[in-house]
């Protein structure tokens, strides 16, 4: 069955390219380009898997973090962080609400972000 | 005496004579007043704070800066004891610099930062004043280095904030070039291949300057070190060795690592900092060495230090460029010629989180022989 990815990124063209690329994997992509949208399309769509960045406007990554692993509907989805924050606070405070991950954008490639989605799903 | 009483003359001389006398000590009296008020005015105009004490540690002269400072008045500022005025919770971090508990003595420091009341922030310096060997009492100053602090926070944080800002379009930039290179976008020639490998590869350079930037932001924020713990230095290296392997088959060198005989004590690190340290080491080593020329690891300990040892076959640094090696974005010449790439913060960073650490680093090289570097670790006690 094909998966489906939630990407919550406010860049426009770095949403197009991880769409590209997950589309070109064989996932199902739905994105969002806010905090409060992003939140309210976990709830609605239910994703396999949810790549976050943290910066957006808004509501911060973060928050929406909390707020999902709150929410024992969608506690359960596993949130891939990925974002341009990686100072160890910032990777830390992630982890600690719950995150499976966190991936610096600028130290990953496309391929080993969806390679690190696979090893989650499977 | 019985001649002079008896002759009103020689009475009246005396007289005069005294008078004289009176009058210039007078006048003398007058001067040392004027100069008194002088130096007085001069100290409590300062905007730093200043208190004198005297031998029993009261306060014989504290200025209007210092009475604000401590918030009281100055009438019941003078005479007090010291140790009274400091020993309040407001005041608790100039206590812990000023103040040898154990032997209720005043420490003579320089320039040593502390907070104050309303998040002030101080440099305290206290000087023992000495007359012949003998002590006369205090000089204790406060300057109020709040602005310079704040400063200091506005340039780490715009540094911190613009280099997350630059790795925005940086990803951006990667992804793309790696998404054409693995075919996301439809097939492409040898020679757009060749020229995108070498694009990416600039912009990975462009990544590794951003992070080092954001690294020599936290050193001089004061915030370099994050999580320590006790470790094993020889595992921390053998993670890096293992990892650089590439590196060392491209340029076709030997790596000599010999595995301590025994256990080395453990010390108290941050791994991710402490991996960056080594990592730089082994990186220079690797790029300032000709193509298969050797490189030599050893970690050995003394009585009071983990002492980590890298040595190189390589190009070596100037004499005369030595002193100046562990300065922020400096390179020495004889690398820039040889067209490396490099930021000129590597070594930098490692002198900075080796000191931060309580350790040491330094080298040793001659130039077209080779560089061995050494740091220290302190053993952890417990």
């Amino acid at each position: 069955m094909i998966k489906k990815i939630l990407l919550i990124e406010d860049d426009k063209f770095l949403r197009e390219l991880m769409s590209k690329k997950l589309v070109n994997m064989e996932y199902d992509v739905v994105s969002a380009v806010d905090g409060e949208s992003g939140l309210a399309m976990i709830k609605e769509v239910k994703p396999d898997a949810i790549l976050l960045d943290l910066i957006l406007p808004g509501i911060n990554g973060f928050e929406v973090l909390e707020r999902a692993k709150k929410d024992p509907e969608i506690a359960s989805i596993p949130v891939i962080i990925l974002s341009n924050l990686g100072q160890k606070e910032d990777i830390e405070r992630g982890l600690g609400l719950g995150a499976v991950d966190f991936m610096v954008k600028a130290h990953f490639t496309p391929q080993e972000i969806v390679e690190k989605l696979k090893s989650i799903l499977d | 005496m019985e001649n002079i009483l008896n002759n009103p003359d020689e009475l009246r001389k005396v007289r005069a004579a005294l008078l004289n006398i009176l009058e210039d000590t007078d006048d003398l009296r007058r001067s040392a007043v004027e100069e008194r008020n002088k130096t007085m005015a001069i100290i409590e105009n300062l905007t730093d704070g200043v208190i004198l004490l005297n031998r029993k540690k009261q306060i014989e002269i504290i200025n209007s800066s210092a009475v604000e400072l401590f918030s009281l008045d100055k009438k019941t500022a003078e005479g007090m004891c010291f140790l009274d005025l400091v020993n309040r919770d407001s005041t608790h971090q100039f206590k812990s610099i000023l103040i040898d508990e154990d032997k209720k003595r005043i420490k003579s420091v320089y320039r040593e930062e502390a907070m104050g009341v309303n998040e002030l922030h101080f440099e305290i310096t206290s000087v023992l004043l000495k007359d012949n060997e003998e002590e006369r009492g205090f000089l204790i100053i406060f300057h109020d280095v709040t602005k310079e602090k704040l400063i200091e926070k506005m340039k780490t944080e715009f540094v911190s904030v613009a280099a997350h800002q630059l790795r925005t379009p940086l990803s951006a930039i990667k992804w793309t070039i790696r998404m054409i290179l693995d075919g996301d976008a439809g097939a492409i020639n040898d020679e757009q291949k060749d020229l995108l490998e070498k694009t990416y590869l600039s912009n990975e350079r462009m990544i590794v300057l951003i992070n080092d930037l954001l690294n020599v932001s936290r050193i001089e924020e004061g915030r370099l070190l994050y999580n320590q713990e006790d470790a094993q230095l020889e595992d921390i290296a053998e993670e890096i060795i293992n990892s650089s392997q590439e590196i060392l088959k491209i340029k076709k060198m030997k790596l000599d690592y010999n595995q301590p005989t025994k256990l080395l004590p453990k010390v108290k690190v941050d791994r991710e900092k402490m991996g960056v340290v080594i990592q730089n080491l082994l990186e220079n080593a690797v790029k300032y060495t000709p193509e298969k020329g050797d490189i030599k690891i050893t970690i050995e300990s003394d009585k009071k230090n983990v002492i980590f040892k890298i040595k190189d076959s390589g190009v070596g640094i100037p004499k005369n460029q030595q002193d100046r090696i562990f300065t922020k974005f400096f390179r020495a010449e004889n690398v820039t010629r040889m067209e490396t790439d490099g930021t000129g913060l590597g070594l930098y960073t490692t002198k900075n989180i080796v000191q931060a650490h309580k350790g040491e680093i330094w080298f040793e090289s001659e130039e077209n022989k080779g560089t061995t570097f050494y740091f220290t670790l302190p053993i952890n006690k417990q």
